[in-house]
């Protein structure tokens, strides 16, 4: 007799849960839900009765900014301490000083909600570090 | 057909639209019934004309936004 039967031993654990995923197959698919959240809000910005803060995020720097939502539908939007590049932008002088570094940006046309705003103002940064 | 999703900026609500070739931002902003609002893939990326077509730029599944019309300026600076 050349082969002697040495009786059965349990399969390393690595093993066993190898081959049962194998014969059991993928799990079904957990439907992962999407955030539906304002743009405001998913930049980061925060809410504290009518007046947002937070920073106005280009991919050039992250300006912080401050906005007042007053009733009636006007919004005010106010950036902090602008760069030279900004500065340098043809729309320079739609920022109105506020005082202590703060400067308001005058929209010709408003936006009907804060999150277009932002939109407007990241995307005037972002234009003014492209234009240099 | 591609599919995109257009996230409307004030709400953040999200619709899912398909789209053929030769679609443009109109057509869809047309379809969702937001006509004041402009389409752009993200604050980086200009604003899509309303008659320039949007098929070839986007990806099949890509995220878009719709946001209201906003203009820097006043007639002193415009």
């Amino acid at each position: 007799m050349r082969v002697t039967d040495l009786g059965g031993r349990p399969a390393p654990e690595s093993l066993r849960q190898l081959f049962a995923r194998v014969v059991r197959g993928h799990g079904p698919a957990i439907p992962v839900q999407r955030r539906q959240i304002p743009y405001w809000q998913e930049r980061g910005w925060t809410l504290k009765g009518r007046t947002y803060t937070g920073s106005y995020r280009t991919p050039y720097g992250a300006f912080y900014g401050q906005i007042t939502d007053h009733r009636g539908g006007h919004i005010d939007f106010l950036l902090y301490n602008p760069s030279d590049e900004i500065r340098r932008h043809s729309h320079w002088v739609c920022f109105q000083h506020r005082g202590n570094d703060w400067y308001m940006v005058h929209m010709a046309k408003q936006p009907r909600d804060v999150s277009s705003g932002v939109l407007t103002i990241e995307r005037l940064i972002t234009e003014a570090y492209e234009q240099q | 057909m591609k599919h995109l999703s257009v996230v409307v900026a004030g709400s953040g609500q999200i619709r899912d639209v398909q789209i053929q070739p030769g679609t443009t931002a109109g057509d869809i902003l047309h379809q969702l019934n937001l006509p004041d609002y402009l389409l752009s893939k993200g604050p980086n990326e200009p604003f899509f004309a309303a008659a320039e077509s949007v098929y070839d730029k986007v990806k099949d599944g890509e995220k878009i936004f719709a946001s209201t019309k906003a203009e820097v300026g006043a007639r002193a600076c415009a």
